[in-house]
C-alpha cells in the first residue's frame, strides 16, 4: 500500500509536467487544428535558457533560491513567448491559407530546426542544473518520502493551470480563443481578429512549455538537446487522452498518463510502462474516440 | 582546351596515386556526431597526437603516416557508410568504433575489404565470435567484464542483488552475463527488469526497487541514466549501494547527479591512465594536457590510442602493410606489448587478452579511488 501511495506521488509529478507541456499542444490544435510539433524542442529550449540565466546571471545567488527561481521562470516565460510568437511568424502563418499538410509539414521542420540549434549552440553532451539549487531535503508523510521538490513542481504546475482556466474562461481573450477554436469563420464575423487570437495562444503555449522545460532541470538536474521529443510524444500522448482541443483535458490527460505510467511500471514491469501508458491509450480512444474530455469528433490528423 | 583538361586530369590523378604511395594512411571511425559526440572527440584528439608524434618521430617504414577520420554518428546505419567510405579510401587499417551495435555494423564491411580493424569500445561478445580474421579489439569483452563485477559484488557480501539494464545490446548482454554467475555463488536476484533509455524520471523504477528490498543494485547501463538514478534514489532517501557497468562513468556523471549523491557509487571500468604507473602512459597523459589543456576522460579514447599504437607497432616490426601478414603477426607474435592500458595481447579470436577492467568507488569528495 506504501509503494502505491509513492508510486502515486511519483506519478502526479512526472505528470503535472506532461500537462504543463500538453497544454501547448492542444491550446494550438484547438485554434489551429494543427499538431505543433516543434512545441516539445520549445520546451527544451525552455530548459537550455533557463540553465543559461541561472548560471550567467546568478539569480539565486543574488535574489535568494527562491525569489531567484521565481525571476527565472518569468524571464524564460517571457523569452518562450517571444520565440513562440516568432516561430508562428516563420514557420505557420505564412502556411495559413495552404492545405493544413503543408503547415504540419513546416511543423515538423520547425521541430528539426529548433533542435539542431540547440545542439549547435550548446552541444550534443548533456548539460546539467547546478545540483545545489534546490535542497535535497525530502517531507516525511506517514512513512512517504515525498522530495520538496517535487511538492514544488506539482504546486507550480497546478497554479499554473488553474490561472490558464481562469483566464481562458473568464476574460475578453479568453473568450475570443473559445470562439476563434469553435469557427474562426464565425468569429472573424463576430468582430474578432483571429491572427490576434493565434498570436495569444503562440505566447501562452511556449511559455507554458518553457516553463516545463525549467521544472525538469531544476528537477532532474540533466538536460539534453532530445529530451523534447520524448516529452512531447508524452505530453501530446496526454492531450489526445483528454480530448485534443480541450484545455482541462489535457491537465486531466497529463497527469492520468502519468499516474498509468507509475502504477504499470509498479505492478507489471518497468520495461513495460510506455506499452501499458499507450496501450490504456488505445482502449480509452476505442471507447471515447474523442479522448476523454473532448466534445468535438477529432478532425484528421 | 580539351588536351589541357586531359592533361590536367591525368596530373591529378598521378599526382594522387604518388600521395597515395607516399603515405600509410590509417581510418579511424569514431562517434564525432549524436549521443557519443564527447568520446568521440576525445577518441580523435588522443589518436591524433599519437600520430602526430608518430611522424615527428620520422613515420612509419620511412613514410609518414596520414590519419583518416569519418564519423559513425553513433549509429549503425552512419557507420556502415562510414566503413564503406574508408575502404575507398585506401586505409589499410581502422581503429574504431565505440558501441557494439554500431562496431558490429562495420564489421563485415571492412574484413571484407581485408582491412584490419581495432575495435576500441565494443564490449559485446559476439563480435568476436564470428571468426572474422581482421577483427580485433583493443577493449576487453563483456565475459572479462562480468567476472570483475561478480568478484566486486562477492567481496560486497549482499545477498540480494537487483540488476537493472536498458535493453541496449551492451547493458542487456551484461546483465544477461552476471545474472547466472550471481545466483551460483548462492545470491538472490530481487528484481531483474529494463529502465526506458534518455527519459527524466525513474523514480517509478526506483520505487518498484526499493520493494523489492535488495542489498545492492546492479545498474548495467549508460551514464546519463546512472546519474539520474543516483540523484533520484538520494532524494527518496534511499541508501541502497550502486554498482555500475563500464559505460556508467563519465566526468558529466559527477555534474548531473552531484557529489553527495555519487558518494559510495562503485563501478567496474577499464583502467584510466592516471591510474597507470607506467612511463608511457604518465608521458602520454603530460603530452595531451600540453596539447589540449584537460586530461582525456573516458578510458575509451584512450584505447584508441592503444588500437593506435598496436597497428603502428605491428607495421614496424613487420615492415610490411599486407594485412594478411599484420593479422598473422597479431593473432600469434603479438604477445604482452606495452600499451597506455596495460600490456596488450590478443588471442585467436582478435580479443585482448590481460584483465584491463579495475573497480573503482566515488569518495565524498567526488573522487575515483581504485579499489583492490
Amino acid at each position: 500500500m506504501e509503494d502505491f501511495f509513492q508510486q502515486l506521488t511519483n506519478g502526479l509529478t512526472i505528470g503535472s509536467i506532461y500537462a504543463l507541456v500538453a497544454l501547448g499542444y492542444t491550446m494550438v490544435y484547438g485554434v489551429l487544428k494543427l499538431i505543433n510539433f516543434a512545441h516539445g524542442d520549445l520546451f527544451t529550449i525552455g530548459a537550455y535558457l533557463g540553465l543559461t540565466l541561472l548560471t550567467s546571471m546568478g539569480l539565486s545567488d543574488r535574489l535568494g533560491p527562491f525569489l531567484g527561481i521565481i525571476v527565472l521562470v518569468l524571464m524564460v516565460m517571457g523569452l518562450l513567448a517571444i520565440l513562440g510568437a516568432l516561430l508562428d511568424r516563420a514557420a505557420y502563418r505564412p502556411l495559413r491559407e495552404s492545405p493544413r499538410l503543408s503547415a504540419v509539414v513546416s511543423a515538423l521542420g520547425a521541430s528539426i530546426f529548433l533542435q539542431n540549434t540547440v545542439m549547435l549552440i550548446y552541444g550534443a553532451r548533456s548539460q546539467a542544473y547546478p545540483a545545489d539549487i534546490i535542497p535535497m531535503t525530502a517531507l516525511d508523510i506517514f512513512g512517504l518520502y515525498i522530495p520538496v521538490a517535487r511538492i514544488l513542481v506539482l504546486v507550480v504546475s497546478f497554479i499554473l493551470m488553474a490561472a490558464l482556466y481562469l483566464y481562458i474562461q473568464k476574460t475578453r481573450v479568453g473568450t475570443a480563443i473559445r470562439a476563434a477554436a469553435i469557427d474562426q469563420g464565425a468569429a472573424r464575423l463576430m468582430g474578432i481578429d483571429v491572427n490576434r487570437v493565434i498570436l495569444y495562444v503562440f505566447l501562452i503555449g511556449p511559455a507554458l512549455g518553457g516553463v516545463a522545460g525549467v521544472m525538469v532541470g531544476l528537477l532532474y538536474g540533466q538536460i539534453q538537446f532530445t529530451m523534447g521529443w520524448a516529452f512531447g510524444l508524452k505530453a501530446f500522448t496526454a492531450a489526445i487522452l483528454g480530448g485534443i482541443g480541450n484545455i482541462p483535458g489535457a491537465m486531466v490527460g497529463g497527469i492520468l498518463l502519468g499516474i498509468i505510467e507509475a502504477l504499470g511500471a509498479q505492478y507489471i514491469s518497468i520495461a513495460w510502462k510506455d506499452a501499458i501508458a499507450f496501450g490504456v491509450l488505445i482502449l480509452i480512444l476505442i471507447v471515447r474516440p474523442t479522448g476523454l474530455l473532448g466534445e468535438r469528433v477529432a478532425d484528421k490528423i | 582546351m580539351k588536351k589541357f583538361l586531359f592533361l590536367a586530369m591525368a596530373l591529378c590523378f598521378l599526382w594522387s596515386t604518388a600521395e597515395a604511395a607516399d603515405t600509410i594512411k590509417i581510418g579511424l571511425m569514431a562517434p564525432l556526431t549524436g549521443s557519443y559526440a564527447s568520446e568521440g572527440k576525445e577518441m580523435k584528439q588522443v589518436v591524433e597526437l599519437l600520430a602526430a608524434d608518430l611522424n615527428a618521430k620520422g613515420g612509419l617504414l620511412g613514410k609518414k603516416v596520414e590519419l583518416i577520420t569519418d564519423d559513425d554518428g553513433s549509429d549503425a546505419k552512419t557507420a556502415a557508410l562510414a566503413a564503406q567510405r574508408l575502404t575507398t579510401k585506401g586505409v589499410m587499417a581502422v581503429i574504431g568504433t565505440y558501441g557494439s551495435s554500431v562496431t558490429e555494423a562495420s564489421q563485415g564491411i571492412l574484413n571484407e575489404a581485408k582491412i584490419i580493424q581495432i575495435a576500441n569500445g565494443s564490449t559485446a561478445i559476439r563480435l568476436s565470435e564470428k571468426g572474422l580474421k581482421y577483427f580485433y579489439r583493443s577493449c576487453p569483452r563483456d565475459d572479462e567484464q562480468g567476472k570483475v563485477a561478480v568478484a566486486a559484488i562477492e567481496k560486497m557480501k549482499v545477498k540480494k542483488v537487483a540488476i537493472l539494464h536498458d535493453n541496449s545490446t551492451y547493458a542487456k548482454g551484461l546483465a544477461d552475463e552476471v545474472k547466472p554467475q550471481l545466483e551460483k555463488k548462492g545470491m538472490k536476484i530481487v528484481f531483474f527488469d529494463a529502465l526506458t533509455k534518455g527519459e527524466r524520471d525513474y523514480s517509478a523504477s526506483l520505487t518498484k526497487m526499493k520493494g523489492a528490498g535488495p542489498d545492492l543494485v546492479f545498474f548495467t547501463g549508460y551514464y546519463e541514466e546512472a546519474g539520474l538514478l543516483l540523484k533520484q534514489k538520494k532524494e527518496m532517501k534511499w541508501t541502497v549501494p550502486f554498482l555500475g557497468g563500464d559505460a556508467t562513468y563519465n566526468v558529466d556523471l559527477l555534474k548531473i547527479a552531484g557529489k553527495d549523491a555519487v558518494a559510495g557509487f562503485a563501478f567496474v571500468m577499464p583502467s584510466l591512465p592516471q591510474y597507470l604507473p607506467s612511463k608511457q602512459a604518465k608521458d602520454f597523459l603530460a603530452a595531451f594536457k600540453k596539447k589540449y589543456g584537460t586530461e582525456p576522460t573516458s578510458p575509451y579514447s584512450v584505447l584508441a590510442g592503444d588500437g593506435f599504437r598496436v597497428i603502428t607497432a605491428a607495421i614496424a616490426k613487420t615492415k610490411t602493410t599486407d594485412p594478411d601478414k599484420l593479422a598473422d603477426y597479431l593473432h600469434t607474435k603479438f604477445k604482452d606489448k606495452d600499451g597506455l592500458t596495460g600490456t596488450i595481447s590478443f588471442n585467436a579470436k582478435g580479443d585482448r587478452v590481460g584483465d584491463v577492467y579495475r573497480y573503482y568507488k566515488f569518495d565524498s569528495m567526488g573522487n575515483i579511488v581504485l579499489q583492490k
